[in-house]
């Protein structure tokens, strides 16, 4: 850490508040929500079918379970089906329907709702419903639904295309033109579910005396959540209440909002009865979204020197059977070329991205979404073009990074970066991770060829209202709100309208409101997650939260520390600006001259023999939204070292450091922790995780023993030291940073796989690098001893 | 269905229930005696979060029935530590950040408690070699190492 020890709150390593329950099994996950009495246990009934006609539906049997009852879309005929893109430029308008009615698209499209007294029940009965269906063709991967006479997914989209964008910048074609070298290369990202340990799930209730439907939900986004049931259902959002309660990892794929969300309340109003479903694995694999099935073609044209003078880019995404809600189709196609100038100065841009449907489960967010390929790409790349050109890896980067004197800069996709210290981020992450010294490890284990691989990546973070409007998605506010009500105790509640799933909030906005209002973080109660509790706002996801909402809890805890000081001068006959607020005291600055901050909170709520300054209104409480004008971009440089074993072709890693840059930290202990976690779900795409599908659509990995996560064993110890350049463009300083991890961890071990094959002269353009593709080089191409 | 009267001693106290003979042990734990720490994250026995402690060995409550219990001693995260307070590996967990969400913690616990039972002072390799059963989605396993280690730091001068 760069500097001196924080002296308050913000900066310090705090161990978290939201611990200890955890700790002891106290916390309430979906599941362990106690239901109340006559629920119904749901069981979501999935096409086996990648795509199907549906003949008839014959749910007689289940008359054999006491108290089971199917609904079909015939029961529900009021429901209007999901329209996940917008008519706007670039999108084909589809419809999802909430249960299939004629037509299934992908394996897990639901059919039916199988409901009974309990979950086993449930169970049962779902194994007596007889669904006849005509299975027809499907298309699966993105190859044969771009072939010629493919068919279509969705009659709107005879191409298959449900989102297209191509740009151009000005001169790029001259710029190309003259460049003397072009290197070119296709990369080719692994299809990958998220895996949250705690499934998807939700318990649906109706209140028909008070109106009032209450759905709590394993989501990171209940206020979004709550609008879609008002969108779809009819419903007044003032009748609406949506709560996450404990929710066990999130990273993207519970920022969506699901079928079965909006199916739960709606047969909850329909049965009059409270509805639960707690999905299992399976329905994970089947049914929450996919990631990153994506295809990045590039050609990167170079000078003389290694410095970069124009590129152009082909994406394609695999969008899956749907668009998501409310993130849409476009997603992970529309974030792969915005992401992909990462942290290169090079103005001539040129992309064309698609979407492309298929009968598979949806593709959805997850960490870094298309970013982790974009820099795959981009820094493979980087390494090719340094091999060609008789540069170092490091050097090349170190032609073509931005400098000071570039900031601010607007890149090539139009992102605004305020300020970065990326050429001394290199620098540290080259000592840290010992780098020159690695030809001396290199040949350490004659058993073992070894590589060394580096990656420079940036994080585009903390997305306002502006960058949701640009991108189309109007269903995403991209605000965010902290109300904070300071108690006449001195003490204060914060609610934020985020959720947590593990990042920490409660600890981290505490810290954040602290060093403002001068009383310790274990006096601020955060609350979240419930949209009758939160203010209004977006919800957690694309590292926003201490950008967007910690910009508004520090523009509450601003209002509520002037005000404060307002009436200690008032009590002090001290001008307010000479007020300090620390260490539960409000005191004149030099005069030694105090009182605590609970005597000016009694103060505030008439509590006191003396009032409020005249015209001051009464209460210590305040609810501020806020709107982040840019995105805010921290910057990593990831080393790692690998080894693969010439017996086998397994990869290990062996060593891995990172140095990091998201601006001031508030919690380095945090931040940390969400690295570390983040560069392991890059590290399982780029050695092991792969979703596969048969060629009728099939998906055959369905359980952990078949889609293989990493555990402590694959995994090194992380070596990490952190670069702040306090941001310009955020309250605070801050930067988002709960994805760079992964953006990291992708392409960093691919270039040091790439780099231990060089003796034997291949290049590895696709993940995940398997064992046997590895033996396959080291037996087949022996190649020659580096000289 | 068939139910079978079952006596199982948990965190202590000693439970008698009729069960059905299909019952997971799991969803005896969490749903008849209302002890949801216990966590259910794959059902199938690859992840770890169900683990409890059966007659003090490391088991996974998905994959073994209610009435394979009867007889048995379990602890579970609850009866870890008296009310209010921590373990000593509960207390490193919280000191050194192992945990992020949560959802995987009480089955890392129960393998942590197992671990240093049998080795109190263990090196990093076998810590590794004995978490590797449980998954972690959010930490990246790297605090969660150190937390044992400092676990059985703590153990060993208390
Ligand atoms: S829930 Fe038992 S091992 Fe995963
Ligand atoms: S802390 Fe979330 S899975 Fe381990």
């Amino acid at each position: 850490m760069d500097g001196p020890a924080p002296a308050g709150p913000f900066g310090a390593r705090l161990p978290r508040k939201e611990d200890p329950r955890l700790l002891r099994g106290e916390a309430r996950f979906l599941d362990d929500i106690e239901v109340p009495p006559g629920t119904l246990h749901a069981v979501f009934l999935r096409s086996p079918h990648a795509h199907a006609r549906i003949l008839g539906i014959d749910a007689s049997g289940v008359r054999d379970i006491p108290g089971a009852l199917v609904l079909t879309a015939a029961d529900l005929p009021q429901l209007p089906p999901l329209r996940p893109d917008l008519p706007l430029p670039g999108f084909a308008v589809t419809e999802r329907p909430l249960l299939c009615r004629d037509l299934v698209r992908f394996v897990g499209d639901c059919v039916a709702i199988v409901l009974a007294e309990d979950a086993y029940a449930a169970e049962d009965a779902a194994e007596l419903v007889a669904v006849d269906y005509e299975p027809l063709p499907a298309i699966v991967t993105l190859e044969q639904a771009l072939a010629e006479g493919a068919g279509s997914v969705h009659r709107e989209a005879p191409d298959n295309v449900l989102f297209r964008n191509q740009v151009t910048t000005e001169g790029f074609d001259a710029a190309f033109a003259a460049a003397p070298h072009v290197f070119r290369e296709t990369f080719v990202g692994s299809r990958v579910a998220t895996v949250s340990l705690e499934p998807r799930g939700c318990l649906a209730r109706h209140d028909p005396g008070l109106d009032e439907t209450v759905l709590w939900s394993s989501t990171q986004v209940p206020h979004l959540v709550r609008n879609m049931l008002c969108e779809v259902l009819g419903l007044a959002d003032t009748a609406v209440r949506v709560i996450a309660p404990d929710v066990g990892g999130g990273f993207g794929v519970k920022a969506s909002v699901y079928p079965e969300e909006i199916l739960a309340i709606a047969a909850a109003r329909l049965l009059g009865r409270p509805v639960k479903w707690a999905g299992d694995r399976q329905d994970d694999f089947l049914s929450s979204s996919h990631a990153r099935d994506m295809r990045f073609g590039v050609e990167m044209a170079m000078d003389a020197d290694g410095v970069l003078a124009a590129i152009r880019i082909d994406v394609l995404a695999n969008a899956g059977a749907y668009g998501g809600i409310p993130f849409g189709s476009s997603i992970e196609a529309g974030g792969g070329p915005r992401t992909f100038p990462g942290p290169y100065r090079f103005r001539h841009y040129a992309f064309r991205t698609r979407a492309v449907a298929t009968h598979t489960t949806p593709s959805g967010p997850y960490r870094g979404v298309a970013a982790p390929i974009a820099f795959m790409a981009f820094e493979g790349m980087m390494d090719r073009a340094a091999a060609a050109l008789g540069l170092t890896r490091e050097e090349i980067r170190r032609r073509n990074l931005l400098d000071t004197a570039d900031f601010p800069f607007v890149n090539a996709s139009g992102i605004r970066y305020d300020i970065a210290s990326h050429h001394r981020t290199l620098t540290k992450a080259l000592a840290l991770s010992e780098w020159e010294d690695f030809v001396l490890r290199r040949d350490a284990d004659p058993d073992k060829i070894r590589g060394i691989g580096i990656a420079c990546v940036t994080e585009q973070t903390g997305q306002g209202s502006t960058r949701y409007r640009a991108r189309g998605l109007l269903r995403i506010p991209g605000i965010e709100a902290a109300r904070l009500k300071m108690e006449p105790s001195g003490r204060a509640t914060l609610a934020v309208s985020q959720t947590t799933q593990g990042q920490g909030h409660l600890t981290t906005f505490a810290q954040m409101a602290a060093e403002h209002l001068g009383i310790p973080p274990a006096h601020i109660t955060v609350l979240e997650g419930d949209t009758a509790v939160s203010p209004f706002g977006s919800g957690t996801f694309a590292s926003r939260s201490v950008v967007a909402a910690g910009g508004a809890v520090i523009t509450a805890a601003e209002v509520i520390a002037k005000k404060m000081k307002r009436i200690a001068g008032h009590l002090l006959e001290a001008d307010e600006a000479d007020i300090v607020l620390r260490d539960g005291r409000a005191e004149v600055v030099g005069t030694g001259l105090s009182v605590t901050i609970e005597e000016v909170a009694r103060t505030a709520y008439a509590m006191r023999p003396k009032g409020v300054p005249p015209g001051e209104s009464f209460g210590l409480d305040t609810t501020e939204y806020w709107d982040q004008p840019f995105s805010s971009v921290s910057a990593a440089v990831h080393v790692a070292e690998v080894s693969i074993e010439k017996a086998t072709g397994r990869v290990k890693v062996e060593r891995y450091s990172i140095v990091h840059d998201c601006g001031r930290v508030v919690n380095p202990m945090i931040v940390d922790g969400q690295v570390h976690g983040a560069v392991v779900q890059g590290l399982g795409p780029a050695l092991m995780e792969r979703l596969v599908h048969d060629e009728h659509g099939q998906l055959l990995t369905t359980t952990l023993l078949d889609y293989t996560l990493p555990t402590a064993l694959d995994v090194p110890d992380i070596a990490m030291e952190h670069i702040e350049t306090p941001a310009l463009d955020t309250k605070g300083g801050v930067k988002g940073m709960a994805e760079g991890g992964t953006i990291g961890a992708i392409p960093v071990l691919l270039s040091a796989i790439n780099d231990a094959l060089r003796p034997h002269g291949a290049w590895i353009h696709a993940i995940p690098v398997r064992a046997e593709q590895l033996l396959r080089i080291i037996r087949t191409q022996p190649g020659t001893p580096e000289g | 269905m068939s139910t079978v009267e079952i006596t199982v001693t948990v965190n202590g106290s000693s439970r008698t229930r009729r069960v059905p003979d299909r019952l997971l042990l799991a969803d005896f734990l969490r749903h008849e005696l209302r002890l949801t720490g216990t966590h259910v994250g794959c059902g199938h026995g690859v992840c770890g979060a169900c683990t409890v402690l059966v007659d003090g060995a490391t088991m996974r409550s998905c994959l073994m029935l209610a009435v394979q219990a009867d007889g048995a001693s379990i602890t579970t995260v609850e009866g870890l530590a008296p009310p209010g307070g921590l373990h000593p590996v509960q207390q490193a967990f919280h000191e050194l950040h192992a945990l992020q969400c949560g959802f995987c913690t009480p089955g890392f616990l129960a393998s942590t408690i197992e671990l240093l039972r049998e080795n109190p002072d263990p090196s990093e390799t076998e810590i590794r070699e004995a978490l590797h059963g449980n998954i972690c989605r959010c930490t990246g396993y790297v605090n969660i190492v150190k937390a044992v280690r400092r676990a059985a730091e703590l153990m060993r001068a208390g």
